[in-house]
């Protein structure tokens, strides 16, 4: 179980720093896998460090009540100019690890699969080498809570599959706390959400309403986009023959999205079915906001055409 | 995959056992860095200051002649000087690296930014020990006397020159830590501290009115110690004690280790 407790973090950057978490007060109970998700520099990474130990929090506290893993996958600590397996070794003696230590790497040697390379130094590994070193040695400690910041992420496709499943299996006797843009990895991994937007942090019995949470608090900027992302050319830098095609093309868009209307509307009225009545009535919706837009565009076009004529 | 996996004896570790664990384990990483990192580390390891000592003696046979000390030997009495230089220059200087080259290994939370500076100090004393045992041993294989004629004093003015540099080290860790100009600039004045602290010159050069300012550099009085254990019929100048560095040793480690507890996170985090 970890509980935060009125967590407050600040970076003290060269310009003063805001507030990066403010005010958190969570508790993760045991055994419920966790994902975190919020906007880029929302704070994701920084609450997965402070919940890991690796960084301590200006206010308020974090008490970790069971054994927290460093983040998975991370290579940060290995020293280039030592083997693969002194490195291993030296993480197994800071966590205490004496008797079984051929026994651990033994395993971490087998999850890696990079063969030979094991007794060379790290400095001399592939990017991919490194990750699969670093992920064999997080899974070969028995952790109760793993925290991962986009882990799965790392290696060749047979790899990632290879981590996922050892990682799913893992998470049947212990839990995990994760950072990831990915919706499918989160909704396979976690059950419950933390979505952590403008420094404060919500909690979410479920993935899903997480998600949408996040999507919520971004999607209408995201629905602007979608929508205008028709190369929209800014008016005063089309020449006339251009102008002309795209004046065509909108009527033609305008009429077709009009029959739409029109074929949604008398089918809305002919049905009988209640699911169907929704769907379409979102799609007549969708279709006005659609000819509303180019409506718009080609009245905006048409004058410009007046003013330059 | 079998997952027969290693539990980690976390949760039941004292924080005693958690502390004496990572220093061992950081012990070995740090010895077969600087051992066997390198091509050809160890060698150079033995190598550099047999040079050093080369150069220094070639220096000051043929260019600032006069080999003559009052009391000892000339060859003994610079190999004694400079390898007491050095396990304090390298005892001070090695930990000021030492936290931004292991700032990785700050993942593991059992790891602290005292922890590296404190194995790089234990590990350049031994490393230092080392050679100046073997520097005895050849130096004796070779027929020059460098037998000490109190051995006790001896090592206790080694251990002494040593607890200087760590103490020194300990604060410059965390200083140049948070001022990295701070790490240049003593760099930069090692070489002026090798000419002041009776080295290479004899401090009985030195007229006897400015005498009391040299005395005010702690090295000076653990080197000169050193060298009146090592020649029983050595003179140096009066006012030579061991209190003097003691109190410097002490207090800057005592301070150096407070601001290790004040500025920890700071340290880590950068």
């Amino acid at each position: 179980m970890i509980e935060i407790q009125n967590l407050y973090k600040r970076y003290h950057g060269p310009h003063g720093g805001g507030w990066v978490l403010k005010d958190i007060s969570l508790t993760i109970p045991d055994g419920v896998s966790v994902g975190v998700i919020g906007r880029n520099g929302a704070g994701k990474s920084t609450l997965l460090r402070l919940i890991g130990g690796m960084d301590t929090p200006d206010r308020g506290r974090v008490i970790r009540k069971g054994r927290v893993s460093w983040p998975i996958g991370l290579a940060g600590g290995f020293k280039g100019s030592m083997t693969g397996r002194q490195n291993v070794k030296f993480v197994a003696r800071v966590h205490g690890i004496k008797k079984s230590l051929h026994k651990l790497i033994h395993e971490v040697q087998d999850f890696a699969e990079i063969g030979k390379a094991f007794d060379d130094p790290v400095n001399t590994y592939s990017s991919g080498m490194r990750a699969r070193l670093a992920f064999g040695l997080s899974l070969a400690f028995d952790f109760d809570i793993y925290i991962s910041d986009e882990a799965t992420a790392v290696g060749d496709r047979a790899f990632k599959a290879k981590a996922r499943e050892a990682f799913q299996q893992r998470v049947d006797h212990a839990s995990l706390i994760m950072v990831s843009h990915g919706e499918g990895t989160l909704k396979q991994m976690c059950q419950a959400g933390i979505f952590i937007d403008e420094g404060k942090a919500h909690w979410f019995d479920r993935i899903d309403d997480a998600i949408e949470a996040y999507h919520r608090s971004t999607g209408l900027i995201t629905d602007v986009a979608d929508e205008d992302d028709d190369e929209e050319i800014p008016v005063d830098q089309l020449d006339a023959d251009s102008l002309k095609a795209q004046l065509r093309s909108l009527k033609r868009e305008m009429n077709e999205l009009h029959k739409q209307q029109i074929i949604a509307q008398y089918r809305l009225e002919t049905t009988t079915d209640e699911a169907e009545v929704a769907n379409l009535q979102e799609e007549k919706q969708s279709l006005r906001r659609k000819h509303q837009l180019a409506r718009k565009r080609f009245k905006e076009l048409k004058q410009h055409k007046q003013v330059s004529a | 995959m079998a997952t027969d996996t290693e539990a980690v004896p976390d949760s039941v570790r004292h924080p005693m056992r958690v502390t004496w664990d990572v220093w061992s384990a950081m012990y070995l990483r740090e010895m077969i860095a600087r051992t066997m990192a390198d091509r050809m580390a160890w060698f150079w390891m033995i190598f550099e200051p047999v040079a050093t000592v080369g150069v220094m003696i070639f220096i000051r046979t043929y260019i600032r002649g006069g080999r003559n000390i009052t009391g000892a030997e000339f060859v003994p009495w610079m190999i004694v000087g400079l390898m007491g230089f050095y396990l304090f220059r390298e005892a001070m200087l090695r930990p000021m690296g030492a936290v931004e080259a292991n700032r990785g290994l700050f993942t593991y939370r059992q790891i602290l930014p005292i922890d590296p500076v404190l194995i790089r100090c234990f590990v350049e004393g031994i490393i230092r020990s080392f050679i100046f045992l073997l520097f005895i041993l050849i130096g004796s294989l070779l027929k020059i006397n460098m037998i000490p004629d109190h051995a006790f004093g001896v090592m206790m003015d080694w251990l002494s020159l040593w607890m200087l540099g760590v103490g020194l080290g300990v604060l410059l860790s965390v200083a140049s830590g948070l001022v990295p100009e701070v790490g240049r600039v003593v760099r930069i004045i090692t070489l002026p501290l090798l000419l002041i602290s009776g080295v290479i010159f004899p401090v009985t050069y030195v007229p006897a009115q400015y005498q009391q300012y040299l005395l005010w550099n702690p090295i000076v009085h653990g080197i000169e110690s050193m060298r009146l254990s090592f020649f029983d019929s050595y003179h140096s100048i009066p006012g030579i004690n061991m209190t003097y560095l003691w109190m410097w040793a002490l207090s800057t480690l005592t301070l150096g280790l407070v601001m290790h507890v004040r500025f920890a996170s700071r340290l880590k985090a950068r």
